[in-house]
């Protein structure tokens, strides 16, 4: 039998967090608990890069396939397995988990130990997302996510904690119990065609479903996803939680926990309900355009440098959408780049307000000014990650907006001629704000003490900034994967929906573009 | 011969066990310690080996109690209860100077009165348990004597189910008069035989029975007396009487109206629609708004009523299951989560406001962890217990293609994790006002905590085999 690799990813945070369980809680045990959560989670990274290396790229199908009958009278099984759209993100997770870790060495000194714990419990149930092929067993990973990041906002957050943590639960839950009834209500379609209940989404793909179930189940799964995007205008838990969330839980849930979102509609969403989702991609793509200039235009004015990457995630997360609603090549592998980008590039943004905002405990552009002068080396990493989240060409960010431009123009030019001013406003606020915050003369004595990196601060820096480099300058390094699985996703719903999607273009953007 | 008392014998075990307890508390020397509470283990556990052993069987005593699985079942989860009840009863008995012969007794007697509740298959048998576990429960609600709020919440309990008990006999009696009988197989036959559209006598006599059944599960709008009595009471009897009587009367409620009024369920489900319906949103909606937890988790008892109310009105396999299923699921959540709030009352105050939870997560992690395990489950989150009762519930629903029903259930659902949190809130993010004001943990109630928590998880994550014994214990009746 072949090595459980899927298995062991969710299992080995767990495992991990449980031996955390057993080292005594006290001061002098702080460095070894943080070891362990560092290693077991360096270790999770490492395994995730022997998956990446083991995948068959050429390959559309489900590789890594694990099955095993978990409730067998309702059909619910275990069954795991990766394609090119999951395996990237969760190479992502394995990475931004561990510098997630280490950024909060220095902010987090209030019960070390269960902050680590939460962490990895968080990287299991974020793997166990992208790797379900059950809906049984995705909706539980999915809901038991909520709970350790619940915690990691209420209690190692920002002033207003408690408020966004709950708000945060509750958003969350809230869009998707409903989805809930509709995995409930596939499973009894397809008891009612073949006689047998089951939640394989395998199996679920080829179910047939009356038109206006489809509709309803394709609006509970989007509403779901639209709220975990956040699409607008499902987006205003977001700031709260991003702002007050700690360095570490802004990193992870700008990093990953809002892929899921859209993960959600590539994987579920759209090819199991094929015809509702050609119906309602032109909305979906309407919302996604408020959303990149609604998120530019409020991150513009935004005082907080945190709350303005937290808006700019809402701008970007757009555009995702909106390469996922094109349906087409180019959009669909854009987006699916487009994740991994933001992951890396807003990730690495979060990280850098944590270090400003370790030294300074201040998060306001006005207190800051005139770093470079100061902090060269933070600032001159601050510059990179700031250009990739623009979308410099030959940074990362570049290679995503263009493809999803590209797939967009493609479906409906007017949407993706607002997308495209979308772009010019991301450079817009966030040069403003880099210019404000690290140019001009030091007018703040606070600010003049401040000290540059520190090894460990470069040893998060420095994979970021790699990364960005890579996936700027060998995108088919990463895009190959991707490519099968697209392809094959986009077959399904093509088929599904009986129409060729350029035919979509005749209904709400297209036809009121073309007159 | 013998063979006719085979489906009494868990309750004998019990009800003896309750007898000894009573005559070792009369022969009790002022000041000598005796151990009436393991006694009463053994008791359950007698009932368990015995339950065990009748599985399948279906053994029928006199006509009128039969041990189908359905009421094993159920008698199981009783057990569940009863056994996590003692240990966590245990420090409040000697804190508070209870006297332990007439607790110990008194909580075995109505876990005999509970057992027969759920196996009996005559109207008048049910009636009898129904007295015996309630009577039992009124003195318990109310055995803090000296406390005016134990005894005004007694009196309240009292009252109010007297009523609901009138009302129940007064549903047996046109029962009665319709079919001549009291055997819920003939009343079902004869039911079924009247066919055509239901008559208002029937209609009266189903009205009144359900009536009865509401008050015992605190279904709206016959809910009024929970907060008081769950407050009144030591935490610990409320937990035992917030699982053990809901447990006790489903099982009866499935029984007489799947069973026996099953032919004029085109009649009683619009009702029983709306009652759910209404118990789910003002059970969370209220709990919303309380400042003291233990009625906060009585506006959850409320809430969880409404969800087992739709898997009743689901009347399908799946509900039915799953009815069986939740009460399990809701039991070990609910215990454990009043067994914490046992384990903080103190002497001089109970420590049942919402602000007493401030900063338990920093006195007392493990206690403030188990908490938060059973609050979550209660919530229904994964990989919880709650979760997969929840879900099975509305499977059931959406089988049935009650989706509003679903709809509503799932989105109160979502109202009552705010309360939840609340209390979530309180333990881990709010600093405590005052130190040191919770006492210790005894081993032994800490163990049952850990026990309950375990089986959460249990429940949560490999729920096949349990699941597999429901849907086997419905299949034999109905």
């Amino acid at each position: 039998m072949m090595f459980p690799i899927l298995s062991s990813l969710v299992a080995l945070p767990i495992a991990g967090a449980i031996l955390l369980l057993f080292v005594r809680d006290d001061e002098h045990n702080e460095p070894l608990v943080r070891n362990i959560a560092l290693v077991v989670s360096l270790l999770v990274f490492a395994q995730t890069l022997l998956l990446w290396s083991r995948f068959n790229a050429g390959s559309a199908e489900f590789q890594f396939v694990e099955r095993h009958a978990w409730i067998p009278a309702f059909g619910i099984s275990y069954l795991v397995g990766v394609d090119g759209i999951s395996l990237l993100l969760l190479v992502l997770t394995g990475f931004l988990t561990p510098l997630a870790l280490l950024s909060s060495w220095e902010s987090v000194h209030k019960k070390t130990k269960a902050f680590c714990i939460f962490v990895l419990l968080l990287e299991s149930a974020m793997m166990g997302v992208f790797v379900s092929l059950d809906l049984f067993l995705f909706y539980i990973f999915w809901d038991a996510m909520l709970i350790p990041m619940y915690f990691l906002i209420g209690i190692w957050g920002y002033d207003r904690r408690v408020y966004a943590a709950v708000k945060f639960m509750l958003y969350t839950m809230a869009g998707s119990v409903l989805m809930l009834l509709a995995i409930l209500a596939l499973a009894y379609l397809h008891n009612a065609a073949t006689g047998a209940y089951s939640f394989d989404l395998l199996r679920l793909y080829d179910l047939r479903i009356p038109p206006p179930m489809q509709f309803w189940c394709f609006l509970a799964f989007a509403l779901a996803f639209a709220i975990k995007v956040p699409l607008f205008p499902f987006h205003t838990w977001l700031p709260d939680a991003h702002v007050e969330a700690p360095t570490a839980g802004s990193v992870i849930l700008a990093g990953v926990l809002l892929k899921m979102g859209t993960y959600g509609l590539v994987r579920f969403a759209f090819p199991l309900f094929p015809l509702a989702a050609s119906y309602f991609a032109p909305y979906l793509a309407l919302l996604a355009v408020i959303g990149i200039m609604y998120g530019a235009l409020v991150a513009m004015v935004q005082p907080d440098m945190k709350k303005l990457v937290a808006y700019s995630s809402v701008s970007h997360l757009g555009f995702v959408v909106l390469g996922i609603a094109a349906m087409n090549t180019q959009g669909v592998q854009g987006a699916v780049y487009q994740m991994l980008n933001h992951g890396v590039s807003t990730g690495g943004l979060f990280l850098i307000v944590g270090m400003l905002s370790d030294r300074r405990h201040t998060r306001l552009i006005s207190e800051y000014g005139g770093l470079k002068r100061v902090v060269p080396h933070l600032v001159a990493v601050f510059l990179i990650v700031t250009l990739s989240s623009i979308g410099l060409p030959g940074l990362n960010g570049f290679v995503g907006e263009l493809l999803i431009l590209l797939g967009a123009f493609r479906w409906s030019p007017r949407a993706a001629a607002f997308a495209a001013s979308g772009v010019i406003l991301s450079a817009t606020y966030m040069l403003w704000m880099f210019q404000r915050v690290n140019y001009g003369p030091v007018n703040n004595d606070k600010n003049k003490t401040m000290r540059d990196l520190s090894a460990r601060e470069w040893a998060i820096l420095v994979p970021i900034v790699a990364m960005i480099a890579l996936m700027g300058v060998l995108p088919n390094m990463f895009l190959r994967p991707i490519g099968p699985s697209v392809e094959r996703m986009l077959n399904q719903v093509r088929q599904g929906a009986g129409v060729q999607i350029q035919a979509i273009k005749n209904s709400e953007f297209g036809s009121r573009n073309s007159d | 011969m013998f063979s006719s008392f085979l489906a009494i014998v868990p309750m004998c075990c019990v009800t003896a066990t309750a007898i000894a307890a009573m005559i070792a508390e009369a022969f009790r020397e002022p000041g000598e310690r005796m151990p009436i509470g393991p006694l009463g283990v053994i008791g359950l556990v007698g009932a368990g080996v015995a339950s065990a052993a009748l599985w399948n069987s279906h053994a029928t005593s006199f006509g009128v109690v039969v041990a189908d699985n359905f009421g094993l079942f159920v008698t199981w989860i009783l057990i569940v209860i009863g056994l996590l009840s003692l240990a966590i009863s245990a420090p409040t008995v000697k804190r508070e100077g209870l006297p332990q012969g007439e607790y110990y007794a008194l909580m075995l007697f109505a876990v005999a009165g509970m057992m027969l509740m759920a196996t009996a298959t005559d109207l008048l048998v049910i009636f009898l348990a129904l007295e015996v576990l309630s009577l039992a429960v009124y003195v318990l609600t109310g055995i803090r004597r000296d406390k005016p709020t134990a005894t005004e919440a007694a009196f309240k309990y009292f009252l109010l189910g007297g009523f609901s008990s009138a009302f129940f006999l007064y549903g047996i009696a046109f029962t009665y008069g319709l079919t001549a009988s009291t055997r819920l197989d003939r009343i079902g036959r004869l039911v079924a035989a009247q066919s055509g559209a239901a008559t208002p006598m029937q209609l009266l006599a189903v009205g009144l029975l359900l009536v009865g059944f509401a008050f015992k599960i605190s279904a709206v709008p016959f809910q009024m007396w929970t907060p008081d009595a769950y407050e009144g009471a030591p935490p610990a009897v409320t937990g035992f009487m917030s699982t053990g009587v809901k447990a006790a009367a489903f099982a009866a409620f499935a029984r007489v109206f799947l069973a026996a009024f099953e032919p004029l369920r085109g009649d009683w489900s619009g009702i029983i629609w709306v009652i759910a319906a209404s118990t789910m949103i003002v059970g969370a909606v209220v709990g919303v708004v309380q400042s003291n937890v233990k009625r906060m988790l009585a506006y959850s008892s409320i809430a969880h009523a409404g969800y087992l109310l739709v898997a009743l009105v689901s009347a399908n396999d799946v509900g039915k299951g799953a009815i069986l299923f939740y009460l399990l699921a809701y039991a070990v959540s609910n215990l454990g989560a009043f067994g914490v709030i046992a384990l903080l009352d103190t002497a001089l105050w109970p420590n049942d406001q919402l602000r007493d939870y401030a900063g338990l997560w920093n006195e007392h992690p493990a206690l403030a962890g188990l908490m938060t395990v059973f609050l979550l489950s209660l919530g229904g989150f994964p990989p919880m217990a709650g979760f997969i009762a929840k879900w099975y519930v509305f499977s059931a629903a959406v089988k049935a293609g009650y989706y509003w029903l679903a709809i509503i259930g799932v989105l109160t659902s979502v109202v009552s994790v705010f309360f939840y949190l609340r209390i979530v809130v309180m333990m881990y993010m709010t600093p405590a006002e005052s130190p040191a004001r919770f006492p210790a943990v005894p081993k032994l109630a800490g163990a049952a905590l850990v026990v309950s928590a375990i089986l959460v998880f249990y429940l949560g994550i490999l729920p096949t085999r349990v699941l597999d014994w429901a849907a086997a214990s419905i299949s034999t009746i109905f």
